[in-house]
């Protein structure tokens, strides 16, 4: 491995157009799906999602050569998505309810602090883990965005807190928050869903008791 | 919440620390806390288990997401079309 010292470039120079594009298809078209996913919950319609990973994949190219090889091309592809989507799509479409605050109201927080106290835990999970797919993607498109992201990156893609944190450009301490929020409230809808789909009793909370 | 009984690590930090855990964040000391926690209290444990199968069901229910195929075909014809403009001129 003599070509560690900075000096010597790993490709070489003369890289013909086809070579890159060569390169490029093996590396980073294996994330297609991945990209898809997230795409599919930040846009939460096919065609935007089409439109936003092809975005995503033509930028990557473009910035290709200022990638190095060996650092991790799954996030950078990510955090390219991210900022696509913050930049074009998320500025066009009109979700008031989502801006995107890290403020959430006090009756959303204590809304899903009310559940917490709730008995019958190991039913109750039970009891989610029988929730359709639809079900659980419905309650996670419900949850604003910046929370729904953090918990989809982190529970789906695997990435660690760090990792997320440059893909988000925040914090790592942001990203905890987030997680903490979103997840909390993602279990409340889940309840709900599973309350509505008759897998948990609507009169769950009054034999639980445990609250002293 | 608590099963009243006193433990080395109080409850209340053991499930402030339940999303850190389970994302596999946090040191072998502290991991090892909270195992031993977990062995002896039952509420914090189903705690545990609920956050834990509300992780799982995530991912079990967003992971399977496929791109279309023609998504494909139509990124890598592009990138074969800008390559050959761009690279080439650039040349």
């Amino acid at each position: 491995m003599s070509d560690h010292d900075g000096t010597a470039p790993v490709e070489p120079p003369t890289e013909s157009p086809t070579e890159v594009s060569a390169r490029f298809e093996r590396d980073a078209m294996q994330y297609l799906d991945q990209l898809y996913g997230a795409a599919m919950r930040m846009t939460r319609n096919p065609a935007d999602a089409e439109d936003l990973v092809q975005e995503t994949y033509l930028k990557a190219f473009a910035a290709f050569s200022s990638f190095t090889e060996g650092t991790n091309l799954k996030a950078w592809l990510f955090r390219i998505l991210t900022n696509t989507y913050i930049n074009a799509y998320r500025k066009k479409q009109r979700q008031p309810y989502q801006t995107g605050t890290d403020d959430l109201s006090d009756w959303q927080l204590h809304e899903a602090e009310s559940h917490t106290s709730r008995g019958l835990r190991s039913a109750e999970a039970e009891a989610l883990d029988r929730l359709a797919d639809v079900d659980v993607v419905e309650a996670l498109a419900k949850v604003p965005e910046d929370f729904r992201m953090a918990v989809y990156l982190a529970d789906v893609e695997g990435f660690s807190y760090k990792e997320i944190a440059e893909i988000m450009d925040t914090p790592v301490g942001t990203v905890m928050s987030r997680l903490h929020r979103g997840r909390k409230l993602l279990r409340e809808l889940l309840e709900d869903y599973a309350i509505e789909r008759g897998l948990i009793p609507a009169t769950v909370g009054s034999d639980g008791g445990d609250d002293a | 919440m608590s099963c009243g009984n006193p433990h080395e690590t109080p409850c209340s930090d053991v499930l402030e620390a339940v999303y850190d855990y389970l994302d596999g964040e946090i040191d072998d000391t502290r991991r090892a806390l909270i195992v031993q926690h977990l062995d002896e209290c039952g509420p914090c444990l189903q705690q545990f288990g609920l956050e834990q199968a509300i992780k799982s069901l995530v991912h079990r229910s967003c992971a399977c997401e496929s791109a279309p195929d023609h998504l494909r075909v139509q990124i890598v014809a592009r990138i074969r079309q800008v390559s050959i403009t761009y690279y080439s001129t650039e040349q």
